[in-house]
């Protein structure tokens, strides 16, 4: 079942394309983040699916169901900032969210122990740290524990243990079973947190699927890699003997290793064995994921004005 | 409706500048008019021009014409809860919890609807007020019984104005989103360019004038102390009060149309 389908969606404002056809599926049970530098259109698509943005065309349907405003009520969102009254104490803004939810008050205290508010629960919003804003809006988005949440940006203005937190948080909400769509333009933070995820540049949808396969996924034809990183006593030696090793397709050097590009069937033991064999002992040898930012910038180019 | 309202009484009923307006357009408003009513009352005329105006003024502080006349010095003051209503929407633009609260489960419709409950609600406790202070002035300052009731008709003629003020109000917070900005030309709109068309308009018996905008509702209150002989009106009342409630359609029309297709921007 599909939480989320979006078809063909394209936004204009004036004659700025902010989103250009974009299709895709958020699956049920995925923690499914949306990537792309800023102003690429995250924030824009998913405004269009809460209704506070209107499409150019295509459309979009949650949970397979048709459209309906009271749908929203079983969601819980946090888009672009924190919105509340200012001049309210958190637990009044949350009471006006959970009115408009539907969700009675009884949820309140929960949800503000989970973000670490509930001493400050009285506090007026303005008086509030930007991280404690935030984290007031990730409250509000729990209210009435929802199956669905959607954050946009959600680590924005916290401090590092904040962000640990709240990336916890956000595991644990998915072991539970909920679906979480999380638009971010940390690479470090999708990694660590989705299990999918699509690359948006320019309005445009570069790459969809899961993690693992968008990953897997070399820069242009379909092949899988892996990124080895070795070193020795003389990197120059190692470099002309792996050149002879069947499988190693590149090698780079960096700053005191090599890194290896080579075919998906090579292992580290082989690499082992093979410079061992030919008289050189390996001082490191550290098998690498390719890493989501290496897979980013393939995808998306290395220019800033992505 | 009424639950909305209920959402909408939690957002104001602890924003101190909510009752900083509110009240002082409930306080102020009946302490002007009985302290004006009393100066009226109480001052003793000497000079023949003085006893003129006096009597062409009418009896204006007491029934049936207080009705008329609470009305009227109501209108004066209604500016105020005018402003209020703007800062009340625009607040929800500044803070970017009009897209919160649609986010949240609301329909556009319905946050419209519940800023229509708020607009209801300040014109039905506004017109409690000018009834409540229009029957006390008048039964301090009338002599003896007669008709109280007679010419209470300004009432809801106060309570259409009332209305069709907050429903301009409504549409300029809804165009132009930034608080300032809607405030002044909103003022600019009541206090100059209203009146400035009605001059205009209504030289030589022209009888336009009476259907500007604002002017619609302004008309069938005027200024109770202008002479019966000054009065230039020909057209009805009741043409004005068809006119009134076709602006504030249009009005309304123009507010849900446009809120419904915008992109929620601050």
């Amino acid at each position: 079942m599909s939480v989320l389908t979006i078809n063909n969606l394209s936004k204009n404002y004036g004659a700025v394309k902010a989103l250009k056809d974009v299709s895709f599926i958020v699956p049920k049970g995925t923690v499914f983040g949306i990537l792309g530098p800023n102003g690429s259109g995250k924030t824009t698509l998913l405004g269009i699916v809460m209704d506070i943005l209107k499409a150019t065309a295509g459309n979009y349907t949650w949970m397979d169901q048709e459209y309906s405003d009271s749908i929203r009520r079983q969601i819980g969102t946090l888009l672009e900032t924190p919105n509340f009254y200012h001049y309210l104490s958190a637990e009044t803004n949350l009471k006006i969210a959970a009115k408009i939810k539907g969700k009675g008050e009884a949820d309140i205290p929960r949800v503000l122990e989970m973000v670490n508010l509930f001493q400050r629960k009285d506090s007026k919003f303005n008086t509030y740290s930007l991280g404690m804003k935030q984290r007031l809006a990730i409250a509000s988005t729990l209210l009435g524990d929802p199956e669905i949440l959607v954050f946009d940006e959600p680590t924005n203005g916290l401090d590092p243990a904040g962000i640990a937190e709240i990336r916890e948080l956000i595991k644990d909400l998915n072991k539970a079973g909920k679906t979480i769509i999380m638009a971010s333009h940390i690479l470090d933070e999708v990694e660590k947190v989705c299990t999918h995820v699509a690359i948006i540049q320019q309005g445009v949808l570069k790459t969809v699927g899961s993690v693992a396969s968008v990953m897997n996924m070399s820069g242009q034809e379909n092949v899988t890699q892996l990124l080895i990183e070795v070193s020795a006593g003389d990197n120059t030696a190692l470099k002309n003997i792996l050149l002879q090793l069947t499988g190693v397709q590149t090698i780079t050097s960096e700053e005191n290793d090599l890194l290896l590009t080579c075919n998906e069937t090579m292992t580290a033991e082989q690499i082992n064995r093979f410079c061992f064999d030919k008289g050189i002992v390996l001082s490191k040898l550290n098998l690498k994921r390719k890493s989501l930012e290496t897979r980013f910038l393939e995808i998306t180019g290395k220019q800033s004005d992505r | 409706m009424l639950n909305l309202f209920k959402i909408e009484w939690l957002k104001i009923k602890t924003y101190r500048t909510f009752w900083l307006l509110y009240l002082s357009f409930m306080i102020f408003s009946p302490v002007f008019l009985w302290f004006v009513a009393y100066k009226f009352m109480s001052s003793k005329y000497t000079s023949l021009e003085e006893m003129t105006l006096k009597a062409l003024a009418g009896s204006p502080f007491i029934f049936p014409k207080i009705w008329h006349t609470a009305s009227y010095f109501g209108g004066l003051f209604f500016i105020v809860i005018g402003m209020l209503f703007i800062l009340l929407i625009t607040n929800e633009v500044q803070y970017r919890t009009h897209r919160q609260n649609i986010i949240d489960g609301w329909s556009r419709f319905d946050f419209l609807k519940a800023k229509f409950s708020l607009l209801i609600f300040f014109v039905l406790s506004a017109t409690v007020v000018v009834f409540l202070s229009a029957l006390a002035v008048g039964l301090m300052y009338t002599p003896s019984g007669g008709n109280l009731f007679e010419g209470i008709y300004f009432v809801g003629y106060f309570a259409l104005m009332a209305t069709a003020y907050l429903v301009v109000a409504f549409l300029i917070a809804i165009l132009v989103k930034r608080t300032g900005l809607s405030i002044i030309i909103y003022f600019v709109l009541v206090v100059i360019v209203d009146n400035l068309l009605w001059l205009l308009l209504t030289i030589n018996g022209n009888q336009v004038g009476y259907f500007m905008p604002l002017d619609v509702v302004d008309s069938l209150v005027p200024n109770p102390f202008k002479p019966k002989v000054m009065e230039n009106r020909t057209v009805p009342d009741y043409v004005l009060i068809i006119a009134a409630i076709t602006y504030i359609s249009a009005y309304s029309y123009i507010i849900i149309n446009h809120f419904r297709k915008t992109d929620l921007k601050t």
